[in-house]
């Protein structure tokens, strides 16, 4: 079958992940890919997967894919907001969609299509591989009544959710990574976030920091992505890219799945294991939607690729949430009640 | 040739590479370099995999762990130059004076309380060698005792929180630092034990080679000495405090402590009337180049271990590990003798990257604690700065040590050390509660009872009608 | 080879420059760390950019200092056969490094970290850090520093060079391998 053989050529490519492998579910989602990619291509298409820091460090990997030094890199585009703000839409933002909502907006409501322009001036195609749902707030040494206990609070939260804080006075501190535990053991730091429960549980902050905040409002549903270099998606014969995209969208599914699966039980060992329990009290939230909007509105005056994505996203949120209100969420209350009541019925 | 000659091939290159003499880490990147376009020929990788080496460059150099490097040395420099730590030394050696291989002692305590400072291994040898070596030398220590122990003492910080090693194993093995850090305590503890056994075996059966002060350096006993010698303590005493204490106040992260102690140093320095801007200047220079000459060591090594990836070394490596004997013990000390024997050609970073994420999920499955299994890491690996002739403590210390002293001596003074480190984990193979008893388990409440109820919105208004336009 | 000398001098007098601003980096990069940790622990305020100051710094120190280091002779090597053979061996060993082990590594390294630094510099890099510094000052650190090294790197074979034809240069021709200490 040699016009079969044309068709499937061998083909290796190096994806450097930015996760250590240690995270197991979201590191898992990039060798989920490689899996699936090989299994479907009789491991003709074959994707090897590198953690963070084994060929580049985890958060160089788009400079990496960029110059085609490596194929393609796993990763959270909101990484490189140094680089420009506009990455963010690909993983999350502060007050942003869920993971429902930016699954639709990316992959039928024209997002793919927006970014694309601007993924282009990276030489880069990004693919959906991942999500972790609806993130926690983080570890805090005291509690957040007020709006004013924000300020002068030492937070360790990187990007846009730093500038956000920042607006309410909160200090963000982009210490070491080896240091937060110490720090935030001793107060030089507040606080701390991470992912959710069952991320957080492998650092332990809970013994140190024992107040649990939620939501984390800075992300509502954090996409991963497989960024690819251009010209290497290019060069994929037809079938291969066909079988990429399939298994990227697979390991969506799969590690939203695994999410769901874990997160529960790590939350009940965390609890039990002394953990105290806050949602962020409504004011708090509220300051910070107000200045999330207005880092919104101040980006876009200076960035015309922020500017350009940001009004569709916001516009596809608002009919989102619209939506979201009426079935979704009056069905997921009203269980969410009845189970409560149960619950304290039981006791 | 195919691919998986190429990774052992690699290490023999690196050896011949780097006993030719020129400068390691030119040595080192020039190795990967020829590996790297001899692949590049066979068809291993493209040109463009070499491209990679800037973004590693630039991580090593933006890693803001790794400025405890110059923190501590300069600490460290204005110390020995402004004659403080010769006084602690000397202080503690007048105590133990009479003693044979006091001053040996004086180091290991030394160098275990840096230890509780600093977690970088670099940091730790370059301060104790700069302190104690000319020192111990000029009260006629045997060459190899004292640049063994300097050595090992200043190795010790890494097993001793906080400590770099131990950051890396517990993110490799998706264990808390917390619980590493608890987990190490113990051993840390026997090291230093074990490091003071063998000073004293040394003073029984050989005292010649680490003689007490000699009478005329032996001051009279009594008032006037005690309070010399506290005099002479003091003031370093209360500079590690104000490490420690910056820290433990949580005014100072743990790199940070290493500035603040910088900024005590001069303080001292001034109150004992001894600092002068000439000082300051040349601890500066000699911190500036102390810290370049690090640094490219690891810029040369980011080389090597990019092409080393590149030839897939971690799966040739993986291939070595599908032949585990069974059960825990063997496992255990399988494991052990093969980090030993890796640790002589790669450095700690690169074990802990390529070869304990396989070793995790073997130890997982075989119900061993992977705290008690990191620690246990952690000490071997201590051995791979201490292996000659490539343990990267050995060329700090060489890099710092007068010129007088033989290279030879320094790799003969590490060997006793290496089988004390090994005797240590064999140690803590057969006694894990050395390791577990210290980890903290938490209020133990089993999960299984914990409900989460986290308060609801309110219900809506009954009477509220919904609008719809 | 009086040409080659002279350029060997100048280089020297350039790497010298640069390792006084290396020295200082030490000292700000402390005062700062210090000064941070301070700040932060009495009026709660700090920001990313003094945070990120320290290791561009840092990286300024690594990258500036490394030629001065070189023209010292401070580099560490692994002295076990080199400490033992005769002056012109290591003449020629030396020789050899330069050529074939450090001019072409070095020299590569300048080549790949300029388009590194350029991307960086054209699109304006920002921290991803709240309030974090501009990326660009710190990656030219890179090019600059390996181009440095290249530079003294030919200043080294130079000099090595002219004294293996037995130009007299005196004794301080180029400084003896030994330790950076005392
Ligand atoms: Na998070
Ligand atoms: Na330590």
């Amino acid at each position: 079958a040699p016009a079969l053989a044309q068709a499937m050529p061998e083909i290796r490519w190096r994806c450097a992940s930015s996760f250590p492998r240690a995270l197991d579910t979201i590191y898992g989602a990039g060798e989920h890919v490689a899996r699936r990619v090989a299994a479907l291509t009789d491991n003709k298409f074959r994707i090897q997967v590198f953690q963070a820091g084994e060929i580049v460090p985890g958060l160089a990997t788009l400079d990496a894919v960029q110059a085609g030094t490596v194929d393609c890199t796993h990763t959270a585009s909101y990484y490189f907001v140094g680089k420009d703000p506009t990455f963010a839409f690909d993983g999350t933002v502060p007050f942003g969609m869920n993971f429902r909502q930016l699954n639709s907006w990316l992959n039928a409501g024209g997002g793919r299509e927006v970014l694309k322009p601007f993924f282009d001036t990276y030489n880069v195609v990004s693919l959906q591989a991942g999500n972790t749902g609806a993130q926690m707030g983080g570890w805090f040494r005291r509690e957040i009544r007020t709006v004013e206990d924000l300020r002068g609070l030492k937070f360790r939260i990187g990007g846009f959710a730093g500038n956000v804080l920042a607006k309410l006075g909160v200090v963000a501190q982009q210490i070491a990574g080896g240091d937060i535990y110490p720090a935030l053991e001793r107060g030089t730091i507040d606080a701390a976030e991470w992912v959710g429960p069952y991320d957080d549980e492998k650092l332990g902050f809970q013994r140190v920091a024992p107040y649990y905040y939620f939501p984390g409002w800075w992300e509502g549903g954090l996409n991963l992505a497989m960024l690819v270099n251009k010209a290497k998606m290019e060069e994929l014969p037809p079938l291969y890219r066909e079988v990429l995209e399939s298994a990227c969208r697979d390991a969506t599914i799969e590690t939203m799945a695994k999410y769901d699966r874990v997160n529960p039980e790590a939350l009940r060992r965390l609890v039990a294991g002394g953990a105290q329990l806050r949602p962020f009290p409504r004011p708090v939230m509220e300051a910070c939607y107000r200045a999330a909007m207005e880092v919104y509105e101040e980006t876009s005056n200076t960035n015309a690729h922020f500017k350009r994505v940001w009004e569709h996203f916001k516009a596809y949120r608002e009919t989102q949430l619209q939506w979201f209100r009426v079935a979704e969420n009056s069905y997921d209350s009203f269980v969410y009640a009845m189970q409560a009541q149960e619950q304290q019925a039981r006791r | 040739m195919t691919l998986d000659m190429m990774p052992p091939l690699m290490f023999g290159g690196l050896v011949l590479f780097l006993l030719l003499g020129f400068p390691a880490a030119f040595s080192l990147s020039a190795v990967g370099l020829f590996f790297g376009f001899l692949s590049i020929e066979m068809g291993f990788f493209n040109e463009a995999f070499l491209g990679n080496l800037p973004l590693r460059v630039f991580g090593i150099l933006s890693n803001d762990l790794l400025l405890a490097i110059p923190f501590f040395t300069l600490m460290g420099a204005i110390l020995e130059r402004c004659g403080l730590a010769e006084d602690l030394l000397e202080g503690t050696g007048q105590l133990f004076g009479k003693v044979p291989g006091g001053l040996a002692y004086a180091v290991i305590l030394v160098g275990a309380v840096l230890g509780a400072i600093t977690g970088t291994v670099a940091a730790s040898v370059i301060a104790m060698g700069m302190i104690s070596l000319p020192i111990m030398m000029r009260y006629g220590y045997d060459m190899r005792i004292a640049t063994g122990v300097i050595a090992a003492s200043g190795t010790i910080t890494q097993v001793i929180p906080p400590s770099l090693v131990l950051i890396v194993l517990g993110d490799q093995l998706g264990k808390s630092v917390g619980d590493m850090y608890a987990g190490a305590i113990g051993p840390s503890f026997l090291q230093i034990i074990l490091f003071m056994l063998f000073i004293l075996g040394v003073s029984i059966f050989q005292p010649h080679k680490v003689p007490p002060l000699p009478p005329e350096a032996l001051q009279p006993r009594g008032w006037p000495l005690y309070w010399r010698v506290l005099k002479g303590m003091v003031p370093s005493i209360v500079l590690i405090f104000l490490v420690l204490g910056t820290i433990f106040l949580g005014l100072a992260t743990p790199t940070e402590a290493g500035a603040m102690g910088t900024v005590g140093a001069v303080f001292l320095a001034v109150a004992q009337g001894t600092y002068s801007w000439k000082l300051l200047r040349e601890a500066m220079g000699n911190t500036m180049r102390i810290t370049s000459m690090v640094i490219f060591i690891l810029i040369g090594a980011t080389v090597f271990s990019l092409v080393f990836q590149g030839v897939d070394g971690s799966h040739w490596i993986e291939h070595l590990l599908s032949h585990l004997p069974g059960g825990k013990t063997g496992f255990l000390i399988f494991v052990n003798i093969f980090v030993f024997f890796l640790a002589f050609f790669l450095d700690f970073f690169e074990i802990a990257f390529i070869v304990v994420p396989m070793l995790a999920p073997v130890a997982a499955n075989m119900g061993i604690d992977l705290v008690w299994f990191g620690v246990l890491l952690c000490i071997n690996l201590q051995t791979s700065f201490m292996h000659p002739p490539f343990g990267f403590a050995l060329f700090y210390l060489r890099g710092i040590a007068p010129r007088t002293v033989l290279t030879r001596d320094i790799y003969w003074g590490a060997v006793p050390w290496l089988f004390l480190q090994l005797a240590l984990v064999a140690i803590v193979i057969v006694w894990p509660e050395s390791v577990t008893y210290f980890i903290d388990h938490g209020p133990q409440v089993d999960p299984s009872t914990v409900t989460i109820d986290v308060p609801l919105p309110e219900a809506p208004d009954d009477d509220a009608v919904p609008v719809f336009r | 080879m009086k040409a080659l000398l002279a350029y060997s001098h100048a280089v020297d007098w350039i790497s010298d420059k640069f390792g006084r601003i290396a020295d200082w980096m030490v000292l700000l990069s402390c005062a700062i760390s210090a000064g941070n940790a301070f700040v932060r622990y009495g009026i709660s305020y700090s920001s990313n950019a003094w945070l990120e100051v320290q290791w561009y710094l840092f990286a300024g120190m690594v990258m500036l200092g490394a030629s001065y280091t070189l023209k010292r002779n401070e580099h560490v090597r692994v002295d076990l056969l080199y400490g033992s053979v005769s002056h012109t061996t290591r003449l020629w060993i030396d020789i050899l490094g330069f050529v074939f082990f450090m001019l072409p590594a070095m020299i590569l390294l300048t080549w790949m970290t300029w388009p590194f630094f350029m991307d960086s510099f054209i699109r304006n890099e920002g921290s991803p850090n709240a309030g974090g510094l501009m990326r660009w000052p710190v990656k030219l650190a890179l090019p600059v520093g390996f181009a440095l090294l290249v530079l003294q790197g030919f200043a080294e074979l130079f000099k090595r060079i002219a004294v293996l034809r037995g130009v007299d240069m005196g004794p301080d021709a180029f400084l003896e391998y030994k330790k950076p200490e005392q």
